[in-house]
């Protein structure tokens, strides 16, 4: 039976691998163990764990490594301590392989720390472009992966134009779909419920993350935003930031913008969030789930600034700098009927999700030859 | 009426033992975090306490931390109405504030007994 080590370190990333973990437990030839780490053990983010023990996860380590302060120094001395932990755990439960997610450090920790054990590293989401640190780590993640998960054709490509073996990538699509497509998301009255919202009114859904190439630009950058949400006084909900450099300075923002049209949460489960992004009229920030999850809700983004700089995405996506007027302006066209007509006319999203991709990603963890072929990469550019 | 205000809040830099200490001294089992310019930006229970020592989150952390995001607060300016408030969303203390959020009052559910 193979031993699959998983790594779960925010509620992002946690969504792309909860599916697979899923589809493991329902097979007989794999087991997993999850390590848990990061934001996920940090009461500023609302204790997510609780999500992983609700959801029955077998979880064997949990890593305690952030070093509080949240500037780009910490978030890297974090990511050491990190690497010390994990090594001794990946020691202990001697997997067959380690499983990554997505672009956040602890996955290209993990990586680093498997691919030095002689420990195959598979890697889901790889290939693609996203700005910011992440952009970096996810190719970096690429360079000690052993097999690539790319969520759609232009991904895959990517891969095989940076030196990547053929035999090692697949297109298996983004597994994190899969529970949005099976119709995994809270019903409308239990949104309605939960956050006193109407739903027969417009609805804002805030998202909006530090970037950590304009570190120092977040106070101003987040100011703009919720200028834009002040002047518009929709029925919002503004989800915390992550924990990277900078952050701490915009939840302080969020607190002195704090208004009773606002609910202000630290973190949603999985299910809770893709059931704001049926409900709502747009998202607004610079999450990544307004260009991967959104469009399978027909739901427009209003992306602001560069973190998603290069990342793929479809027509609902509109594109505005840090600035109040312009955001204004792009919610307005979000909200409006015919922006809403024409997206429910297209469907031009480029990351495919088709409700299988998990169990794809299963059925490779399960059958690939772990063999020396696998181990021994080449990067033949 | 008004009250001290002093009692019933504490300061967002304030830690979890600064915020235990206030909810001992106003015996009311919560206590409003307020930002530098006096704007409501959480509460914190003793639920809140509770489940943070559950969490083993020490003392000396930050209230921030453990605060309730999103509490009651009331524009209201006729008391009745705010009675009613304390009555249909069970809570202790309400916090009054202006239309931006800055706090000028607490509603009681009961008059302190010291």
């Amino acid at each position: 039976m193979r031993h699959v080590a998983v790594i779960a370190e925010g509620r992002m990333t946690y969504g792309y691998s909860r599916p697979v973990m899923r589809a493991i437990e329902t097979d007989p030839d794999l087991r997993y163990s999850l390590i848990v780490t990061n934001q996920h053990l940090l009461p500023t983010f609302g204790y997510s764990i609780e999500e992983i023990e609700r959801d029955g996860l077998n979880i064997t380590d949990k890593i305690y490594s952030t070093l509080d302060g949240y500037t780009p120094a910490t978030m890297c001395k974090s990511l050491g301590v990190f690497l010390i932990s994990v090594t001794d755990a990946l020691v202990r439960l001697e997997p067959d392989i380690v499983l990554v997610v997505g672009d956040r450090g602890e996955h290209l920790i993990a990586a680093l720390a498997a691919a030095h054990m002689n420990i195959p590293v598979a890697h889901i989401q790889a290939g693609e472009r996203s700005g910011n640190i992440d952009g970096l780590t996810r190719h970096a993640i690429a360079r000690f992966a052993h097999i690539h998960f790319a969520s759609g054709p232009d991904a895959a490509e990517r891969l095989r134009r940076s030196g990547e073996e053929e035999f090692r990538i697949f297109m298996t699509g983004a597994p994190q779909l899969d529970e949005l497509v099976n119709g995994d998301a809270a019903p409308p009255e239990e949104i309605e419920r939960r956050f006193d919202l109407k739903l027969d009114k417009p609805l804002l859904l805030v998202v909006q993350h530090p970037v950590t190439e304009e570190f120092g630009d977040g106070v101003e950058q987040m100011r703009e935003t919720l200028e834009a949400v002040c002047e518009l006084a929709y029925q919002t909900v503004l989800i915390f930031p992550n924990n990277d450099a900078g952050s701490d300075d915009l939840r302080l923002m969020i607190e002195r913008y704090h208004r009773p049209f606002m609910r202000v949460e630290r973190n949603l489960p999985r299910d809770v969030y893709a059931g704001l992004m049926r409900s709502a009229s747009a998202v607004v920030g610079n999450s990544s789930s307004g260009l991967i999850e959104a469009p399978a809700f027909h739901l427009p983004a209003v992306n602001i600034g560069n973190r998603q700089r290069d990342r793929a995405r479809g027509s609902n996506v509109i594109d505005v700098p840090y600035e109040r007027a312009a955001i204004v302006e792009a919610i307005r066209t979000a909200l409006s009927p015919a922006f809403r007509e024409q997206l429910l006319a297209s469907d031009d999203s480029p990351y495919v999700g088709d409700g299988q991709v998990s169990e794809r990603i299963v059925e490779i963890l399960k059958t690939i030859p772990l063999d020396e072929k696998l181990l021994r990469k080449q990067l033949a550019y | 009426m008004s009250h001290d205000l002093s009692l019933y809040t504490v300061p967002h830099t304030a830690t979890i033992r600064e915020a235990m200490e206030r909810i001992d001294a106003n015996k009311h089992r919560v206590v409003v975090v307020v930002d530098e310019e006096n704007r409501v930006v959480g509460t914190v229970s003793d639920g809140d306490l509770r489940r943070a020592f559950l969490h083993d989150v020490l003392p000396i952390a930050p209230v921030t931390r453990i605060m309730q995001l999103n509490p009651h607060v009331t524009t209201e300016t006729d008391p009745a109405r705010r009675h009613e408030i304390i009555r249909d969303e069970q809570v202790t203390v309400l916090p009054v504030v202006t239309d931006d959020n800055h706090l000028v009052d607490v509603e009681l559910a009961y008059e302190p007994d010291f």
